[in-house]
């Protein structure tokens, strides 16, 4: 089976069992809604001031609402050892990685279409004329996390200190994506051109192209024994 | 046989030593199955067995030795090994009916695929229902048709009698011996004597992760 069919395969599969509680995208968007709210009461100055914090919150709640996501995601996999049903087919892990990541992505962005217009109001950001560029680096961003996590996150099926491991692993790997996600979105609500943001749009996708290669070639190696 | 698939009639270990960290759990093992043969092995908890199933179903690799599936490697035949194992490998918010649906589309078969096992182990009134919901012997059954869905040619159960009641080993006897005739090479892992007795067929022993002779049931 080629690739992208194996990816397909494994994306509505984890689609298919989140849809039957909504238990990823319920429970993460509201943890992801409440760090909003607490960081708007918490640093909330006056609207200008209020706008400039907006970029670290949004990423800040991405970011831990994300690892809860996969955390959760890679559960549904150890649970009665299902995850073995997709090791024992004859197909490429690559696909499995690809599959997976993508699901990751589409529940991510589920909670990001919640979050960043929530983000908006608590923080007097008018998004609508920055949607264009906010998608382009929210997409990119996203995806370079997702694509991280679900590779190290398959480690987590062996690890006994999973969680911890998850967590540990992942944000130092994560960062370069990160930071160029928040200066990109901060220079955004700071009324930045596209223009000045497509050197921040270029580094994210240079991550994420680097972060598929490297997921489709080491994660066979890392969910093998 | 599907179109692409691979195909052997012998699956050989020679030397396999399977270590997981300081422990030793396979010391050595060499050992030959034959297409239409059913082996069973038997062995005292941590002897080693479930550690040779997971080797020969390519699910871990092993620290020394090979295993080769005819002419081909592990990768190669994997498309044609069907596993029981002690975990049921479904996913429990599906129903079984899904999580055999998802199996036929990993191994590229047409959803019709499932119909047969379905019937074969009589999983009709319950495979419709979440796999979270099932009863011990439900996900054994259930499980038991997942590995059978790819027709393997190769079918490695672990403990496959365990929370099956009268009738359930009845029909495992009898599926058993229909599948070694079919040409299935067959390899059971079990503490049942009496599932080994009223099957029959090659009977291994394992201890201290080395296989001893073969031993009489």
């Amino acid at each position: 089976m080629s690739v992208l069919r194996t990816a397909r395969v494994v994306f509505r599969k984890d689609v298919r069992v989140e849809l039957r509680s909504f238990e990823i995208v319920a429970t993460t968007g509201v943890f992801a809604l409440l760090v909003a709210v607490l960081a708007s009461l918490a640093f909330y100055l006056d609207p200008a001031r209020a706008r400039s914090l907006a970029p670290g919150v949004v990423w800040i709640a991405i970011a831990f609402a994300g690892v809860l996501a996969m955390g959760r995601s890679w559960a549904r996999e150890r649970e009665g050892d299902a995850f073995r049903m997709l090791l024992l087919a004859p197909v490429p892990r690559a696909g499995i990685f690809l599959g997976k990541s993508l699901a990751s992505f589409v529940f991510a962005a589920a909670i990001e279409v919640v979050l960043v217009p929530f983000v908006g109001v608590l923080f007097h950001v008018d998004l609508v004329p920055l949607a264009l560029p906010l998608v382009a680096i929210l997409a990119l961003g996203t995806l370079g996390f997702v694509l991280t996590g679900t590779l190290f996150s398959a480690l987590s099926v062996k690890s006994t200190a999973r969680d911890l491991m998850l967590s540990i692993v992942i944000f130092p790997l994560v960062t370069p994506a990160l930071l160029c996600a928040v200066i990109a979105t901060r220079e955004l609500f700071a009324g930045a051109p596209l223009i000045e943001l497509l050197d921040w749009l270029k580094l994210l996708a240079a991550y994420d192209v680097t972060m598929v290669t490297l997921g489709a070639w080491l994660f066979g190696a890392l969910v093998s024994d | 046989m599907r179109p692409g698939m691979v195909d052997f009639e012998t699956v050989e270990a020679t030397g396999l030593t399977k270590t997981f960290g300081a422990t030793r759990a396979i010391a050595g093992v060499s050992l030959t199955l034959r297409v239409g043969e059913l082996t069973f092995v038997e062995g005292h908890n941590g002897s080693g067995k479930s550690t040779l199933l997971a080797l020969l179903a390519n699910l871990i690799r092993p620290t020394r030795g090979s295993i080769r599936y005819g002419a081909h490697d592990a990768d190669a035949a994997r498309g044609r090994i069907g596993v029981l194992s002690h975990s049921p490998m479904l996913y429990p918010d599906l129903t079984g009916r899904e999580n055999l649906a998802l199996t036929a589309e990993l191994y590229a078969l047409s959803p019709d695929a499932v119909a047969a096992p379905i019937d074969a182990l009589e999983l009709r009134t319950f495979v419709d229902r979440p796999v979270r919901t099932y009863s011990r012997g439900q996900l054994q059954r259930t499980s038991l048709a997942r590995a059978l869905i790819p027709a393997p040619r190769l079918l490695l159960l672990d403990e496959p009698s365990t929370g099956l009641d009268a009738q359930s080993v009845a029909s495992l006897v009898t599926a058993l011996g229909t599948l070694r005739d079919a040409g299935t090479i067959v390899l059971v892992v079990t503490h049942d004597r009496e599932l080994i007795r009223s099957v029959g067929g090659r009977h291994l022993r394992m201890e201290r992760g080395r296989m001893l002779d073969e031993a009489t049931p």
